[in-house]
């Protein structure tokens, strides 16, 4: 008797997806069969990522003000993943290509597919290997830079420095870790203590600033975390050990929790990247490249140090 | 660390077995303390109170987690999807926990609804079809996910309301909450386990599945409970990392299964069902605490604690069939 039930209840959830999946088609049809609109396909790193969902959601805005068709795919961050999806957006034969790379090398073969197929792909935020139509973004190792130059100022040139990676062997955790010691080069006097990863998470980044303060205890001067969540955990480490006062702490990204957190002067400082600029600029240029304009290679947007003084003008 | 009841399909007397278990049963504890001794010789700021503390902090989430994947994995199931529930009770009791909306009791209540209500789903489904636990729960894992996301619209809930951050970041006389809580928690699972018609009969509904159903047993109703049981625990570990960290995530708990797992079974909870304890699970997760802590205190690249992490692993599951009889 009961297979029978769940049959049933399996058949009908089938064609309950079936039939959406078939209403969707429709619409695309219609949408395209009404008047000869642009169709941009999207891949993007992970839309669980704020920030890459911030990035997101400016493109769909600026596309739909302009009357251009997204699709928009979840790469998962599986670089495989990427390349079969930009393969899909080859066959429906799409205008143009947005793809926010996963990995530098692996998600390289999806620009070379697009540029032999003849449709412009333009890179978002990271960057792979071959050079794509175009590349939208930020230098990650400038980012660090403005951070750790940040911490030394804060402490005369002079004092010991504790890191907290992202995920080993990203390209956004090996940028950011070239800029950190770039700067820590120019200034003997500050030691790194320790490095560790914190694989961006918050929990993570808690439980190393923890274990961190029974190891080092007031020799700790200044922390930089790849990230901003990672950094929001050392400073809820550092606070429950009634250590904050006495150690700076400064991340990267600029997520609105680490805004309020600098408005509060809990967090030191952040390095705002521009989610809407990056993602405003690439839907520009994806659609001048696929109206034939002229269009620049790369748009390199700004970044900026937030602090509790100039907080107020990124808090929305 | 007894069964309380042998569900093995006992092949009586072998004496170097019985020998071998009683390594086993003791090994673990002989081995926690040995790496914790290591540990103190090499580092003196291993062995501080105030060190100890922190790691039993930072393993009691896990150590929930594997309470109950402890319970799923005895009756002879898995239960792949805690690490997706503990965020979506997470970001559920976060959407009420804001400052000024409902009394702390309310989001809390809800978060651990959730769990239930996510944990019965799978037990329903697992019990109702003859689909493996391993499937069900590696597409409610994904389900879940998904659920956290939609409900949190892929950001994290913050701005949260103190009295809630307080349930696992607060200290009571000096001593952390999140470490009272597995007090209490370890407390009664240990009894439901160990004292209870109902844990005698998840080591018997895992140790032969048709003996069990042959002496009376109801089956679905005892997975039931498994798995609603570990959806509470792991919405409670998902409400208590809220709160520790100040926010609703939902990528959050993203590969706590494994390390849930992995606590169970190098406490000595056998993957093949019927064996295992409360004790030893909370050793197992313990063990992993004090090894990533100690790794950390010695500036060991993470690297190498993942090298030495899967080491034990497979170190406990060998000892494991090791001890199991019958096998030839």
């Amino acid at each position: 008797m009961r297979p029978i039930y769940l049959n049933l209840i399996i058949a009908s959830l089938f064609s309950a997806t079936l039939l959406m999946g078939c209403n969707q088609a429709a619409t695309n049809e219609k949408g395209q069969d009404g008047e000869k609109k642009l169709v941009v396909g999207v891949t993007m790193l992970s839309m669980q990522n704020e920030f890459i969902v911030n990035v997101h959601d400016e493109m769909a805005k600026k596309a739909e003000a302009a009357g251009v068709e997204l699709i928009t795919v979840d790469a998962e961050r599986s670089a495989l993943k990427q390349v079969e999806q930009v393969e899909s957006f080859i066959a429906q034969n799409v205008d143009a290509i947005i793809m926010n790379p996963c990995e530098v090398e692996a998600s390289s073969p999806a620009v070379t597919k697009a540029l032999a197929a003849k449709i412009p792909i333009i890179n978002v935020n990271s960057e792979t290997s071959i050079k794509p139509s175009a590349f939208v973004g930020s230098d990650d190792v400038e980012s660090a830079r403005i951070a750790m130059k940040f911490i030394a100022d804060k402490l005369g040139g002079k004092g010991n420095v504790l890191m907290i990676h992202g995920y080993m062997g990203q390209a956004a955790q090996i940028k950011r870790e070239q800029g950190a010691r770039e700067v820590l080069k120019q200034y003997p006097g500050l030691k790194l203590l320790a490095h560790q990863t914190g694989e961006w998470d918050r929990a993570k980044g808690m439980s190393l600033m923890e274990n961190w303060i029974q190891s080092y205890g007031s020799q700790i001067n200044a922390v930089f975390a790849h990230n901003d969540e990672m950094g929001l955990g050392a400073v809820k480490a550092l606070t429950d050990a009634g250590l904050k006062a006495k150690v700076i702490v400064v991340s990267i990204d600029a997520i609105p929790d680490a805004l309020q957190a600098v408005k509060k002067g809990t967090l030191d400082a952040t390095v705002f990247q521009n989610a809407e600029q990056q993602g405003s600029k690439a839907i520009e240029t994806a659609i001048k490249a696929a109206n034939g304009q002229a269009y620049d290679k790369q748009t390199l947007i700004p970044f900026q140090l937030v602090t509790k003084e100039n907080v107020a003008k990124f808090l929305k | 660390m007894e069964n309380g009841i042998n569900t093995y399909v006992n092949k009586v007397g072998h004496s170097y077995k019985t020998r071998l278990r009683g390594i086993n049963k003791y090994g673990l504890m002989l081995a926690f303390i040995s790496i914790c001794l290591v540990l103190s010789f090499i580092t003196p700021r291993f062995l501080t109170i105030q060190n100890l503390m922190i790691i039993v902090t930072q393993v009691s989430i896990n150590a929930l987690l594997a309470f109950g994947v402890t319970f799923v994995i005895i009756t002879g199931g898995i239960d792949l999807s805690i690490g997706s529930m503990v965020a979506v009770a997470g970001v559920v009791a976060a959407t009420f926990a804001h400052p000024d909306t409902y009394p702390v009791v309310v989001p809390v209540a809800i978060g651990l609804l959730a769990g239930l209500l996510f944990g019965a789903f799978n037990g329903l489904v697992i019990t109702r079809s003859k689909v493996p636990p391993f499937i069900v729960t590696l597409g409610t894992m994904t389900i879940g996910r998904g659920l956290a996301l939609i409900l949190s619209k892929g950001r994290p809930v913050s701005n949260l309301s103190d009295s809630f951050n307080f349930i696992g970041g607060g200290k009571i006389l000096g001593v952390p909450t999140l470490i009272i809580i597995l007090i209490v928690a370890f407390f009664i699972c240990s009894v439901i386990l160990h004292k209870t018609v109902i844990g005698r009969y998840m080591y018997a509904v895992g140790g032969n599945e048709q003996a069990a159903r042959a002496s009376g047993i109801q089956l679905s109703t005892v997975k039931m409970i498994v798995y609603t049981l570990c959806g509470g625990l792991a919405a409670l570990a998902g409400i208590l990392l809220t709160s520790r960290i100040t926010t609703g995530q939902p990528n959050a708990g993203t590969g706590f299964e494994l390390d849930a797992i992995a606590a169970a079974i190098i406490g000595g909870t056998s993957t093949s069902g019927g064996t295992g304890t409360m004790t030893g699970t909370l050793i197992g997760a313990l063990l992993i605490g004090v090894i990533s802590n100690g790794l950390d205190l010695l500036n060991v690249t993470s690297y190498y604690q993942q090298v030495v992490m899967g080491t034990i692993i497979i170190g406990a599951v060998v000892l494991d069939s090791v001890n199991r009889p019958g096998t030839e």
